[in-house]
């Protein structure tokens, strides 16, 4: 099996394998918030969870919290952080390449009566900064970006947004969706210039159900989840040990790993680059974009046909857009960012990991050439 | 005591001359297949109605109305049926009459608070019983309003209309839920459905089965140009027209090898004609070998470039068996009004590519004539392709 779909998820590590099935069958099963011993030690072992992941990850534990998933997290800060904080504007700004998440949470508030202005993307499917700062005033509360575009791998230019807050609206708050850049970038909370942000444990080879929020110390943000008030009020729900620890071993490990991973990954992706373009496909992800995400179309394949084609080879890849013979839905992203319709129809993501090797790139290619030769079809 | 049985009336089977006793079995078969799942129960026919009853006590698809609705829903599916009503069984003298009515009359107005007229008819089959209809009405509907202060009689435009029956045992009930009508299914010889994932032809499959025909579908599969999902779609597709028609059998045929070879070596604005004609051989030969009597499509005249009637005489002379078309005057929104009505129309939307789209031309004819056909065939073995369509990989999904 040649897996390139790790933007949809990653398989479990057997670090994180391990830590759940230890927190399982051991002692350890005790409710963190009893107060006899059992409990304490699942305490225990959660406070380290989080702590090992703050350090990681460069903040403080008190900043974080756990939650479901990356799409709790997202919803969580952004409906949240306006609601707590009805004086800090009326305003948001966006893109409309952000994900579903985000995309759906804003459309509720706007339902609701908040504006939301969308920055227009680039062909590159960078916010254009000029746009960015003429729709920035006084009525910003809140700003929500995508550090790497899950469908692309795009980049934003963070640095120069933070500028852009500092010198038109400093009180202006950045939530910034870290899914897919979390373990594959830097992410340093403390000197970034952001206030909160999402990430998610089964992208970076933890497991589903558990996701992380970013709220700095002093940003006020309303709880989605009611009830005991666990977490410190955030996130009310028993905490879960084994997927806290599942959480702080996945980050953990990806950090570890995460220089030579970015080698390795840079060289699957620009061979690939080279012998894709080299047989005609068109590569969507902009020169710059983070190498563990490749969009490329292929030519006289949709996008379908191309994912069907692969998986017979045993190679799972995705595709972001579904066609039907009535309705071509391409691609919401690679629209946005100016692409043809005749392109993104065509157009898959390959997605890598550090446990991808360059010889499972070489096969990709190869099979890529069988199939043209069995399977490419040109009605006229 | 007092229990809940289902009354089903019949339809065009009881004009039938000397048929009729076929007809009336069939369908009493059809609905014993139907209501497999609803738990036991005795499926009798009285004087020309027939009427449901649960064997056991405590089957929950009896207890209220809103849980009789499923049942009545399956009963509605089975064609022949006209309408269904849930009716309250039970015995006794007028006294109960006239009580159980106005427990059934109180139910009735909490689910429909506007009700505010009415009126009582009666039918009295035990006419040992010591009032007669007219009096039978007359007490129950003055009962009803002296227990009712809401409610007035109107015997013209009433609101609802509170039937009571007198038979060995006394039957009241209100309103009735219609039926898909036609004929039961099994009546009429056995179709070969040709099967999409569309709009269209599980219409068309819920029509034919409407007079009587039972359905074999066949669809044509092009892994990997179509998705396993856009097969689980037809398979959907054909569970949904399966609730009308009875039992089924869904053949999947392996095209992709048969495609490729069309689109190598026929002209591209032939390549969808080339390829019904290869369908409808393809599906005559497996409805040959399954006792199907003709080919039935999903087409609609002038709806694409292959359903011309100048493509659709030369796809159709391909094929000795009668090839119904029960769309094809028929207009979209009809069919798709009909489509929502069977509950296909969801199923038939979802977004997966089917075989059609990929291989279609960007230009087709679609005023093909015979040297077309000959030239773009001239290149291809269609009897081979037809043998390996029918031979090759063919599976079988009972539905």
């Amino acid at each position: 099996m040649i897996y390139f779909d790790n933007s949809a998820t990653t398989r479990p590590c057997e670090e994180v394998i391990r830590v759940i099935n230890d927190d399982l069958t051991g002692d350890m099963w005790g409710n963190p918030g009893s107060l006899h011993k059992l409990g304490m030690n699942s305490a225990k072992a959660y406070e380290q969870a989080l702590a090992d992941i703050a350090s990681c990850l460069k903040c403080s534990a008190s900043e974080l919290i756990f939650t479901s998933c990356g799409t709790e997290s997202a919803n969580t800060a952004i409906e949240g952080f306006l609601k707590a904080n009805p004086r800090a504007g009326n305003t948001v700004i966006s893109t409309r390449t952000e994900h579903k998440c985000t995309l759906e949470t804003l459309n509720l508030l706007e339902k609701e009566g908040y504006t939301v202005k969308y920055v227009k993307v680039g062909r590159d499917g960078k916010p254009d900064l000029d746009e960015l700062r003429s729709l920035i005033d006084e009525d910003t509360a809140l700003l929500c970006f995508t550090h790497v575009n899950n469908e692309t791998g795009s980049i934003l230019p963070l640095e120069q947004i933070i500028n852009i807050r500092k010198e038109l609206c400093p009180k202006a708050v950045i939530y910034l969706d870290c899914v897919q850049s979390l373990g594959k970038l830097p992410i340093n909370l403390k000197s970034m210039g952001i206030d909160m942000a999402s990430f998610s444990g089964h992208k970076v080879h933890g497991i589903k159900g558990v996701g992380l929020l970013y709220i700095r110390n002093g940003i006020k943000v309303n709880p989605l989840i009611i009830g005991g008030g666990q977490q410190n009020g955030m996130r009310s729900g028993t905490q879960s040990l084994p997927l806290a620890a599942s959480m702080a071993v996945a980050v953990k490990e990806a950090e570890k790993a995460r220089g030579q991973a970015y080698e390795e990954v840079s060289k699957i992706n620009s061979y690939l680059r080279t012998e894709l373009a080299s047989r005609g496909a068109t590569v969507n992800s902009p020169d710059d974009a983070l190498p563990f995400v490749l969009n490329v179309a292929f030519r006289n394949f949709q996008s379908e046909t191309m994912l069907h084609c692969l998986e017979m080879y045993d190679i799972f890849i995705s595709t972001v857009s579904a066609c039907s013979s009535k309705s071509k839905k391409t691609s919401y992203v690679l629209e946005n960012m100016g692409i043809e319709r005749s392109i993104s129809a065509n157009s898959v993501r390959l997605s890598f990991s550090r446990y991808n090797t360059m010889e499972e790139a070489e096969a990709f290619v190869k099979a890529i050439d069988e199939i043209y030769n069995l399977y490419e079809v040109k009605v006229r | 005591m007092a229990t809940n049985v289902i009354l089903a009336r019949m339809g065009e089977v009881t004009l039938k001359g000397l048929n009729r006793g076929r007809f009336e079995a069939q369908l009493m078969n059809n609905l014993r297949y139907r209501l497999r799942n609803y738990g036991k129960m005795s499926i009798f026919q009285s004087q020309s109605r027939i009427w449901i009853e649960a064997k056991e006590e405590g089957n929950p698809y009896f207890e209220t109305e809103e849980s009789a609705r499923e049942l009545m829903t399956a009963v509605t599916q089975v064609f022949g049926i006209v309408s269904v009503s849930l009716a309250c069984k039970f015995n006794g003298d007028i006294n109960d009459i006239d009580r159980t009515a106005a427990d059934y009359v109180k139910n009735l107005l909490n689910g429909n608070p506007d009700y505010k007229t009415f009126k009582v008819e009666c039918k009295r089959g035990n006419k040992k019983f010591p009032m007669n209809s007219p009096m039978i009405c007359e007490e129950v509907g003055a009962y009803i309003l002296e227990h009712f202060e809401g409610l007035s009689v109107d015997v013209h435009n009433p609101d609802f209309v509170l039937m009571v029956e007198v038979r060995d045992d006394n039957y009241v009930y209100a309103g009735k839920m219609m039926g898909h009508r036609g004929l039961p299914v099994g009546t009429a010889g056995k179709g070969m459905l040709l099967l999409s994932g569309g709009i269209d032809s599980p219409v068309a499959g819920y029509m034919m089965a409407s007079r009587g025909m039972p359905i074999d579908a066949v669809y044509f599969h092009s892994y990997p140009y179509t998705s396993e999902q856009a097969k689980q779609k037809v398979v959907d597709l054909a569970k949904i027209v399966s609730r009308f028609s009875g039992r089924m059998n869904l053949y999947i045929v392996d095209f992709t090898k048969i495609q490729l070879d069309m689109v190598k070596n026929s002209p591209h604005d032939m390549l969808t004609i080339v390829m019904r004609r290869v369908m409808l051989q393809i599906a005559e030969q497996i409805a040959k070998k399954n006792d199907c009597k003709c080919l039935i499509t999903g087409e609609s005249l002038g709806q694409v470039a292959s359903q011309t009637l100048e493509a659709i005489a030369i796809t159709n002379e391909v094929v000795d068996m009668p090839i119904l078309r029960p769309l094809i005057g028929m207009d979209k929104e009809a069919t798709v009004r009909i489509s929502r009505d069977i509950g296909a129309f969801e199923t038939s939307i979802l977004p997966y590519e089917d075989c059609c789209t990929i291989f279609v031309a960007k230009h087709p004819k679609t005023h093909p004539k015979h040297v077309d056909i000959e030239e773009a065939e001239k290149n291809l073995d269609i009897e081979a392709m037809v043998k390996q369509g029918v031979e090759e990989n063919l599976e079988v999904i009972k539905i």
